[in-house]
């Protein structure tokens, strides 16, 4: 038998914990560790979701040696990493002389390289380029998550931790489908129903979820600040609430209540789409439990108007005191495995690691007498500003580190006109992608199981992982390049590892000081604020009601409802949702080269629709129909479901050919930035000539796998 | 009686993790590698329907119509299961017509270019039990003993009566 090691899962912020026997120095199989959230189970991810380290190259192939262009539109050549780091740190010299240094753009990576990489690349882009323009996918996903929580409760993060789920008595899931996103979270929710929680899922479509539900919402898309103020109507005025806990613990009741009040169920109906009597009883249900826990995903964080939902669903648990004690509180369930670990780490525009304030003097003179450079005070743009202020000239360099934005952010053709407007792009990664094709210069690095570090789960649940096999090719740990890229600019930075690192995030972050490697490999999680040596971590936040706002109380606050920006009309007449699908994962360079998750299912995708509209267009199931949207165009596979509701299609974002982000719309929440991929419009072009589509996509799959080095 | 793999409703969330395991498991070797569509060949198939989301497989009838179908000897009632005599099939499909869960396939194997009978067997060769079963990261699955089964439904004739002591 071989050596098995234990690791993290590099997919969902579950956090699941993985053994990887490995024999020869190749993994062979990995099978379940008894980790905090996992309980010795994992997902068809965990279990068959490493095989692309073997470089299989079905959709793409590992970058294996460090590759420059020296003129747009040349082919790449492979250079030596003395050669690239000299051309990338040389280049981005030049565009911070010419333009400052707020015309970069640094991204940290929510993905497989870890807590210390983005560490380090948030002081590269601080200390060594002088600029906080650092943000990442966090932006895209949860970022009105923690927008909303940290104005509601002072704490961007799951309130409480992921197996305390299992001991609600009232599951509220809201614009979120753990069966899909998390199958170890679905399956605390289950485990919850087993004990007796009611559940309540508010979801247009018919989901795992809905299906084990006592009360199905299904909200019409785009209603949830209408729904969500309707709820508080009803604990108002049916006095459902805690009025001690509001007096004590929270502020604004006034101004929240007089917004709310403009919301009977009666008078949303219509809008919602839900009955009046639906409304009142998941308020009810809510308010009756002993202890509520509220769980939302993308269904809420990705619209114009999200940090306003957020905030409304944060008021429901204090107006009901469901925060500050065990099983209880508010769950933004973060989806990347380590997007919860980049946002830790200060991979965000307006804080330092550990969620300091860029703005604040002393803290800014703390990192400066730390870093031994004096740091910038303006806080920087936000990843989805970066395509606007690219084409108005604004960003003139884009250092992207571990993501794919042509494949992952909205208006895939805003961000090509972009990246092209750029003067240098910097592609830091572990496979080719689409983004890549781009670049001045690919740095290439060791993916998970080629190295080692901290993920944070999506419940602030740091975990160590760890080394399995030696990477093949000239590649180096994340860590390690922008070191190099920082000393090279004139900054010298050297650690001898990543513990090395950590401990200096430590030494800088007073909710991280006590959680050391030490540590972790004793009690295999902790879960911050980790304060000090003798302190085992905390698992739920605002302990004895004390939340993290200048007077301690929690916020109430409610908005006027808005609708999305770009409804359905007669030329783009469904709306377009972009989802999630079960066996892949993010922009799917990991599991579309991993050989069974990629036999379930492959390209061109699927755009999920319902079976009534469909005989309506005369289109049958698993036919591919074109997707138009005022932006773009693209191929995709029908799969008729009954599960989906009339007038609204949804896709994922995991295909490269059915490229649902060739059609969203680049339209932002105004406080998070977080652009509305849960809306735009669409139009269903029916294909007559199935047998000359199907070869298209064939013919499509071959051209772009060539251009991935495959 | 026969032993059976049945999926609880309730719990499965349509992960197909059953599947990929299945796949695995009665493959020559467990390597991820040798896995090819074509070869990709699930005894037990998730089902999402408006309602219900459930991997459908062989029930292992007591008088199973697939067996009373095959000329050829290629199932078989066995040691508590409906047993599969691959070098005896044919490939004349008159099982996958007399299975009313649809839970039998005739495939050829393009490599060998042998018949395969794709059907639970219930990991019969496997001392861990049905792959299935252990992979299901909700404990949907579960194998119905034959012996459990028999003691199962007594304990609940002894519940029943209890409320009936008046």
């Amino acid at each position: 038998m071989g050596n098995k090691v234990k690791t993290i899962c590099p997919y969902c912020a579950s956090g699941c914990e993985i053994l990887l026997t490995v024999e020869n120095g190749e993994i062979i199989c990995a099978e379940p560790g008894q980790g905090r959230n996992n309980q010795g189970e994992l997902c068809l991810k965990g279990y068959y979701g490493w095989d692309f380290l073997k470089n299989n190259k079905h959709i793409t192939a590992r970058v294996t040696k460090p590759m420059i262009r020296r003129v747009r539109g040349a082919e790449f050549e492979e250079v030596s990493w003395a050669e690239a780091i000299a051309f990338a740190a040389m280049r981005l010299q030049a565009v911070k002389k010419q333009y400052g240094p707020d015309s970069i753009m640094c991204t940290g990576a929510a993905r497989g390289p870890g807590n210390e990489a983005n560490y380090v690349m948030q002081k590269f882009a601080r200390a060594a380029v002088g600029t906080n323009n650092i943000d990442h996918c966090a932006r895209v996903c949860h970022g009105s998550s923690v927008s909303g929580l940290e104005l509601s409760l002072g704490n961007g993060a799951m309130s409480n931790s992921i197996p305390e789920i299992e001991d609600t008595k009232c599951v509220f899931i809201f614009g979120y489908n753990p069966a899909v996103t998390h199958p170890i979270v679905a399956r605390r929710i289950l485990k919850a129903k087993d004990k007796g929680a009611t559940i309540i899922t508010a979801d247009p479509r018919f989901s795992e979820q809905a299906k084990i539900s006592d009360l199905w919402l299904p909200l019409k898309n785009g209603t949830n600040m209408a729904l969500v103020n309707a709820m508080a109507y009803v604990l108002l005025t049916e006095n459902l609430y805690k009025k001690d806990y509001v007096e004590n613990y929270t502020e604004g009741f006034a101004a929240y209540a007089k917004i709310v009040m403009e919301y009977s169920p009666e008078s949303v109906e219509a809008l919602v789409g839900i009955s009046a009597k639906d409304i009142r009883t998941a308020a009810r249900m809510y308010a009756a439990a002993s202890s509520a826990t509220i769980l939302w995903g993308m269904g809420v964080t990705q619209f114009g108007q999200a940090v306003d939902v957020v905030q409304g669903l944060a008021s429901l648990a204090l107006l009901t005191g469901n925060l500050g004690r065990p099983n209880v509180g508010v769950g933004p369930v973060r989806g990347q495995n380590n997007v919860q670990g980049s946002c830790d780490m200060g991979a965000l525009p307006n804080v330092f690691p550990g969620y300091q304030s860029v703005e604040d003097e002393m803290l800014r003179k703390k990192f400066e007498k730390a870093w031994g450079v004096k740091l910038p005070k303006k806080r920087g743009v936000c990843l989805t500003e970066v395509p606007h202020l690219a084409r108005k000239g604004k960003i003139k360099a884009y250092y992207i580190f571990g993501e794919d934005p042509v494949q992952s952010d909205p208006d895939a053709n805003g961000i090509r006109k972009a990246l092209t407007a750029m003067d240098l792009v910097i592609v830091q990664d572990i496979f080719m992608n689409k983004t890549a094709l781009y670049a001045d210069v690919i740095l290439p690095a060791t993916s998970w199981g080629e190295h080692e570090g901290v993920y944070s789960a999506a419940d602030r649940g740091f975990q160590k992982f760890n080394k399995a096999i030696e990477p093949k090719g000239d590649v180096k740990p994340d860590w390690e390049i922008i070191a190099l890229m920082a000393t090279a600019m004139g900054y010298p930075m050297q650690y001898k590892n990543t513990e090395e690192i950590w401990d200096e995030l430590r030494s800088l972050c007073p909710l991280y000081a006590g959680a050391s490697y030490k540590k972790l490999d004793e009690l295999g999680c902790v879960q911050w604020p980790c304060l000090d040596e003798a302190d085992e971590g905390t698992s739920y936040l605002y302990e004895g009601n004390v939340f993290n706002r200048p007077n301690g109380k929690g916020l109430l606050f409610a908005a006027v409802y808005r609708k999305p920006k770009e409804m359905p009309d007669t030329d783009y007449p469904f709306i377009l949702s972009t989802v999630r699908e079960v066996g892949h994962y993010s922009v799917r360079t990991m599991t579309g080269n991993c050989n069974a998750l990629r036999i379930l299912s492959d390209e061109p995708g699927y755009i999920q629709m319902n079976n009534q509209d469909l005989s309506r267009l005369g289109i049958k199931d698993q036919e591919l129909v074109w997707v138009a949207s005022r932006r773009g165009k693209i191929i995709a596979r029908i799969l008729s479901t009954e599960r989906v509701n009339r007038g609204a299609v949804y896709m994922t974002y995991h295909w490269w050919i059915g490229a649902c982000n060739d059609l969203t719309i680049e339209h932002l929440d105004p406080i998070s930035k977080t652009p509305e991929l849960k809306y735009c419009a669409v139009n269903i072009e029916v294909i007559v000539d199935q047998a000359a589509a199907e070869n298209y996509v064939v013919a499509q799959y071959s051209a772009l796998k060539k251009k991935m080095g495959c | 009686m026969n032993d059976f793999v049945i999926a609880d409703t309730g719990k499965c969330i349509g992960c197909r993790t059953c599947e990929i395991a299945c796949v695995l498991a009665h493959q020559s070797s467990p390597d991820l590698a040798a896995l090819t569509p074509e070869n990709f060949m699930a005894r037990l198939s998730l089902v999402q329907t408006a309602m219900v989301t459930v991997p459908i497989q062989c029930h292992q009838c007591e008088d199973a119509p697939c067996v009373k179908a095959c000329v050829r000897g290629a199932l078989k009632q066995g040691d508590h299961v409906v047993e599969i005599h691959e070098e005896a099939c044919i490939g004349c499909k008159a099982c996958m017509l007399a299975c009313p869960y649809g839970a039998i396939e005739i495939r050829m194997d393009q490599e060998t270019n042998k018949v395969r009978v794709v059907k639970c067997d219930l990991c019969k060769s496997k001392k861990a039990g049905p792959a299935c079963i252990r992979v299901c990261p909700t404990k949907a699955l579960k194998k119905v003993q034959h012996e459990d089964f028999f003691k199962q439904i007594s304990n609940r004739r002894k519940h029943a009566a209890g409320f009936m002591q008046g």
